[in-house]
């Protein structure tokens, strides 16, 4: 009986494995199907059918796109240091601002806090595209516009990012707040010391979503900043692609502007969803 | 009296000395939130009572009343058939999403070789999230599963289902692509939601000889609770924010038509925004209750 079942199990486990190898594969398939064609030449990326893979790779599509660049008035390390800059700033932001806050809705009272939770999640619902005037005129309004903050400030307050933190702090137990307080511990080294840690798997989604916004938002370049040595790059390759639409050789070059776009999501991605794993298990994190 | 004076003025200063910690922690998001979303939602339930009209000067708003919403629901063709479309897929969609993630979550719990590599390659999806790379795929139309027109389904799902019935199915079936590719986020909370289980709980429930199948629904899925409930919002909010959601398409088309105008697609947005609160007010509410039953 028992060598059937475990029989019986390892012949799941087979199985599962088998199946989840079948869906890990589709899940690359988008991101093969990047790579392959931002090095398709010319013929390849017309191809009808069009084809997944390319049969003769080439840079010719990077060495377009480095050419269509170079005579232009701002160079494109300067889109590419405002990308940095801004994205840089903005993840720091947002990690710190949304654990504060989330920190202060999970784990304190205080008046209004039914308040403020609802306000979350009504504001959860609002797409940016339907703010996009009134927070122009608040951006103009402040003083803000052509200046990097005009970059930044938007993202700061991001509802999506407290309403998944809330849930996760909220898991780690009292006591262990209350222990480390009859310790002599502030607030501060509260937060920075057990809040934060324990909630490393949440902040790091949060910081993986946040980069992925701000690294591809081309909505504070074209509606608040007019200063073109302040735009960032995402725009800069939209201007680019929407310039080269109907040349032929502008879709070698989307194609290899799509890569490069994707690239930095990749390897941020990959930096941060080793935290994501890292267990609470052994902390002793539940009562 | 006066020591119970004293005393009362005592414990509100304790409290009010309680409670600023918190304001503390939570002031400088308050501010952000006030200025860039609360205020802004605000100024487009004003606009959506009025026209807007862009002068040289600045916009001058006139008060139209309930005007705008009226032609949303009276006049916009459009719109109510888009609306009602897209919810029927979203019902169905949603739970997909969520018993597809949470299925594999649980699968990508387990301990086996490489499982590191497999959870990296779940959550890639969470990459697309901002859905450049997605929307590139449609284009090219590697996005749809050529299996559905090839081999006639279309017919079999409507025979299955009803006709009234097919079109959402088939949406659904078209965008299996896309459950798959929207469960990032939601396989990485799952996953997340799971390390807070701790793993002597399992073990004491295993030396008292209930079952695998029996420690899954007296442990695992009570303690998940929470997370399924906060996935389910998290796939809610997603899947109706979504900017190339068909009513998101709408309205950002009416807002700069000379004809409609932003108080036209503001009071679009306003109404989308209702319903959808509505049904996610009915979300959290079953899942605060099941939480307190559980």
């Amino acid at each position: 009986m028992h060598v059937m079942t475990t029989r019986k199990v390892r012949l799941g486990r087979l199985s599962l494995l088998i199946a989840l190898t079948g869906l890990a594969l589709f899940m690359m398939l988008p991101i093969v199907f990047l790579f392959n064609h931002a090095f398709k030449p010319l013929n390849e990326l017309f191809l009808f059918p069009p084809r997944f893979l390319v049969s003769n790779p080439t840079a010719q599509n990077f060495e377009r796109l480095w050419n269509a660049t170079s005579d232009d008035l701002v160079p494109f390390t300067r889109y590419l240091f405002n990308s940095v800059i801004v994205v840089s700033t903005t993840l720091v932001a947002v990690v710190v601002v949304s654990s504060m806050a989330a920190y202060a809705l999970a784990k304190f009272k205080f008046h209004f806090r039914s308040v403020i939770m609802s306000l979350i999640y009504v504001s959860l619902m609002f797409a940016a595209e339907t703010v996009q005037i009134p927070r122009y005129l608040i951006i103009s309004g402040i003083g803000v516009s052509d200046t990097y903050f005009a970059h930044i400030l938007p993202f700061i307050a991001a509802p999506v990012s407290v309403f998944l933190l809330i849930q996760f702090i909220g898991q780690i137990p009292d006591s262990l707040l209350e222990a480390a307080k009859i310790d002599g511990a502030t607030e501060w080294t509260m937060f920075m010391r057990i809040v934060v840690p324990l909630a490393a798997p949440a902040i790091s989604t949060v910081a993986i979503l946040t980069f992925q916004a701000v690294w591809g938002d081309t909505e504070a370049s074209t509606l608040y900043i007019h200063e073109e040595t302040l735009k960032t790059l995402p725009y800069y390759i939209q201007t680019l692609s929407q310039a080269t639409q109907n040349a032929v050789s502008g879709q070698g070059m989307i194609a290899a502007a799509g890569l490069m776009m994707f690239v930095p999501n990749l390897i941020v991605f990959l930096l941060f969803q080793n935290r994501v794993m890292e267990t609470m298990v052994n902390s002793g994190i539940k009562e | 009296m006066a020591a119970t004076g004293t005393s009362r003025r005592g414990r509100s200063l304790y409290r009010w000395k309680e409670y600023s910690v918190g304001y503390m922690f939570l002031l400088p998001w308050t501010i952000g939130f006030a200025v860039f979303m609360a205020f802004p939602i605000g100024w487009s339930l004003f606009i959506s009572f009025h026209t807007v009209a862009f002068k040289a000067e600045g916009m001058e708003y006139t008060f139209v009343g309930i005007e705008n919403y009226r032609r949303v629901l009276a006049e916009d063709s459009e719109y109510s058939v888009k609306l009602l479309l897209y919810f029927q897929e979203v019902v169905i969609m949603i739970p997909l999403i969520i018993l597809f993630s949470f299925l594999v979550s649980i699968l990508l719990n387990q301990r086996f070789r490489g499982r590191m590599l497999f959870r990296a390659l779940f959550f890639l999806p969470v990459i697309f999230a901002t859905g450049q790379v997605l929307m590139e795929l449609f284009r090219q139309g590697q996005g749809d599963l050529p299996f559905i027109s090839q081999y006639g389904l279309e017919e079999i799902v409507a025979s299955a289902v009803g006709v009234q019935f097919a079109a959402p199915v088939l949406g659904v079936l078209s965008k299996a692509v896309i459950i798959l590719w929207y469960s990032g986020v939601q396989i990485l909370i799952f996953i997340a939601g799971f390390q807070t289980i701790p793993g002597s709980i399992y073990e004491a429930i295993r030396i008292d000889g209930a079952s695998p199948w029996e420690s899954f629904w007296k442990i695992t899925l009570p303690a998940m609770k929470p997370f399924i409930g906060l996935c389910t919002l998290y796939t809610f909010v997603d899947m109706f924010t979504f900017p190339f959601n068909p009513i998101m398409e709408l309205v950002s088309k009416h807002m700069f038509l000379q004809k409609t105008g932003y108080g036209y697609s503001s009071a679009m947005a306003w109404l989308y925004f209702a319903v959808v609160l509505v049904m996610m007010l009915t979300v959290i509410w079953f899942t605060s209750r099941s939480r307190k039953s559980g």
